[in-house]
């Protein structure tokens, strides 16, 4: 057997996968996309933008994904640093792998059920009630947009958390000693050593959780109680409830779009940055 | 040898019965010693002596359990590393990989407040690439540098701080055994030309006397002799002292008598052997003689042992014979090539007489 066809076999079962699961429906949606619905549902081929032109019906989806998404990569992050940090620097052998476990253990249970334990917690008999409780009446949560957010942060944080701890993990932690040594107070150390060095793990965990949070449909689902709902939702609605498969081809491939652009703006950016590390140290 | 430096030059640091404990674990046990300025230091010692502990207590990463760190006369036992005059040559150098050569040498200078002009920075830092044979190499990435150049970075990322004292972590443990010739020399002419007070650390003990002007050889925690490597080669205060700093012969024996200047020990054989007592014999009496095999001599006849020839190595200006006594067992003989051209070589099998001055003869504790 030849390298050539080895490195092939290699390729062979996740070439097919993707061919078939992922390259032939996308271009089955592409084509749909510029048909006409069909009088009982589905799609009658043509070729017509009238589809795209009707878009901005659905604005409300594209604009609650594109604010929550961001919003909760970015609360993602904050929340996981702190932790990756003291995972990776600062806890004792002993804790930190009690500790790695528990951050992978509510991957145990569907992540279905634990958005229905949201559900009653964001509840009015759940926090509101305990509000009500010290005197703070009035407070709703479910069927919020705050509620979304907080269902995806937390269903999403253990991906935040583990790219950034392999990477300050991997951190030579004698580069912090040196540059204690070298007279750098312990806060220009963590600018100038431990932020530089761990921007692959933050821009793992980011581009990670933002692709898919922009893909969800559960948790809004779920916790946003048909209010709050991002393109994913409308995609269901319009695939599975009016069948209008030619707008929601329509709706997922300009979701696509809107994706691809973000990511490659995104790595550019990353790239830079990483470039011009060295700027950034010297701050 | 390094540097002359006067013994009442002033104290920069000092150790007051510093002990270190890691939970159960005693890594330095009542260590006091003075670093004089100016002075190159050598901790030496095997893994887990205890030296490395010593050294990252005097850079601040580690605070004593007990007694005092001293640096020029203040205690700093809870100073933290970044508020004192010292910098370190880590190991395996410790170089920040996402910064060039230039940054990583201006890093110490960048931290200062209030801040320096940039071009004073980039002025010294290239001056002081110059210094370490770097010159032009700025903007370098590390990863393009080889082991010595990356060691040499380091080095300057250090001493551009101008510290108090330049600690090194076994520096040289990285590189190939021609380099480090090269670099040992490269360091003892660094520390005349800058006057720096260089504390090492080096379990090799070449490494250790080739370079420095007092030696502090540890062991299991402790301090057991501080000295010129000439004294601890000379007047080692223990076996350990005197079987780790060069080679020697050791034949275990009690104290007979100890009247006199000299010491009379009786070997294990039952053979008796005076001796030069070195520092204070336990009271056991359990004692070991060490003869250096360079001050023995061979003979054809006369006053000694009378011994048989096992190996004969030819080193050119010395011969190195192995040497048996049917008492003592194997010992070595090193013969000055000028002795053999007079008296004529023993070849194997030659049966010989092996005398030594009683004051080549140390009386040493066994331990």
């Amino acid at each position: 057997m030849t390298r050539r066809t080895r490195n092939w076999l290699l390729l062979a079962p996740a070439g097919t996968w993707f061919l078939v699961m992922l390259i032939i429906p996308l271009t089955v949606v592409f084509i749909f996309s510029f048909g006409e619905r069909a009088p009982a549902g589905g799609v009658v081929p043509a070729f017509t933008f009238e589809q795209y032109a009707n878009l901005p019906a659905r604005w409300a989806a594209f604009k609650n994904t594109m604010t929550l998404a961001p919003i909760g990569t970015l609360s993602a992050l904050l929340i996981a640093y702190p932790l990756a940090y003291y995972l990776a620097v600062k806890s004792s052998p002993k804790w930190k792998t009690i500790l790695l476990v528990l951050v992978i253990v509510p991957f145990w249970t569907s992540i279905l059920i634990r958005s229905y334990a949201w559900i009653f917690l964001l509840g009015g008999r759940g926090i509101p009630a305990l509000l009500e409780l010290v005197g703070i009446e009035g407070v709703r949560l479910i069927n919020t947009p705050f509620a979304v957010l907080v269902g995806i942060i937390y269903g999403y944080l253990p991906l935040m958390v583990f790219p950034i701890y392999v990477s300050l993990d991997k951190l030579d932690k004698r580069l912090l000693e040196a540059s204690s040594d070298l007279g750098a107070k312990p806060w220009r150390t963590f600018l100038q050593i431990t932020l530089p060095l761990s921007i692959p793990g933050i821009a793992t965990g980011c581009m990670l959780v933002f692709i898919l949070l922009m893909g969800e449909y559960l948790i809004p689902a779920l916790l946003g109680g048909g209010k709050v709902f991002f393109v994913g939702n409308a995609l269901v609605d319009l695939f599975l409830q009016s069948r209008n498969w030619a707008y929601g081809s329509a709706v997922a491939v300009t979701l696509v779009v809107v994706m691809l652009i973000t990511v490659t703006v995104y790595m550019r950016l990353i790239n830079r940055l990483g470039a011009s590390r060295e700027d950034v140290s010297i701050m | 040898m390094g540097a002359c430096t006067p013994a009442d030059s002033k104290t920069i640091a000092e150790l007051r019965g510093v002990t270190k404990r890691f939970g159960d674990v005693l890594a330095a046990s009542d260590l006091n010693l003075s670093i004089r300025e100016g002075e190159f230091l050598s901790f030496l010692g095997p893994s887990g002596c205890g030296k490395t502990t010593a050294l990252r207590m005097l850079a601040g990463f580690e605070a004593p359990t007990e007694g005092d760190v001293l640096l020029d006369g203040d205690v700093v036992n809870d100073l933290e590393a970044h508020h004192r005059p010292v910098n370190m040559v880590f190991q395996q150098y410790a170089l920040f990989p996402h910064m060039t050569v230039a940054q990583n040498i201006g890093y110490g200078l960048r931290q200062r407040r209030p801040r320096l002009p940039k071009e004073q920075i980039a002025d010294k830092v290239s001056k002081t690439l110059e210094v370490v044979q770097l010159g032009g190499f700025e903007d370098r990435k590390i990863w393009e540098m080889s082991g010595g150049q990356q060691q040499r970075v380091a080095l300057a990322r250090a001493i551009i701080n101008e510290p108090k004292l330049l600690l090194l972590d076994e520096p040289m443990a990285a590189l190939d055994r021609k380099l480090r010739k090269e670099m040992q020399i490269e360091l003892q002419d660094l520390q005349r030309q800058l006057g720096i007070t260089f504390v090492l650390v080096t379990h090799d003990q070449e490494e250790a006397l080739s370079m420095s002007d007092r030696i502090c050889i540890m062991r299991d925690g402790r301090i057991v002799q501080v000295g010129s490597p000439q004294e601890l080669y000379d007047r080692p205060n223990s076996r350990y002292v005197a079987d780790f700093v060069g080679t020697s012969n050791f034949f275990d024996g009690k104290v007979a008598d100890q009247s006199g200047e000299l010491t009379t020990v009786c070997l294990n054989n039952g053979l008796h052997v005076r001796g030069t007592p070195v520092g204070e014999l336990i009271s056991s009496g359990e004692v070991t003689i060490s003869v250096r095999p360079e001050q023995m001599t061979l003979h054809r006849q006369g006053d000694g042992l009378a011994v048989e020839v096992r190996n004969r190595i030819f080193l050119g200006e010395h011969t190195e014979y192995l040497v048996n006594h049917e008492a003592l067992g194997d010992f070595l003989v090193l013969s000055p090539r000028q002795s053999e051209l007079t008296e004529g070589a023993f070849g194997v099998g030659d049966k010989a007489i092996v005398s030594w001055e009683d004051s080549a003869a140390l009386v040493l504790d066994r331990n």
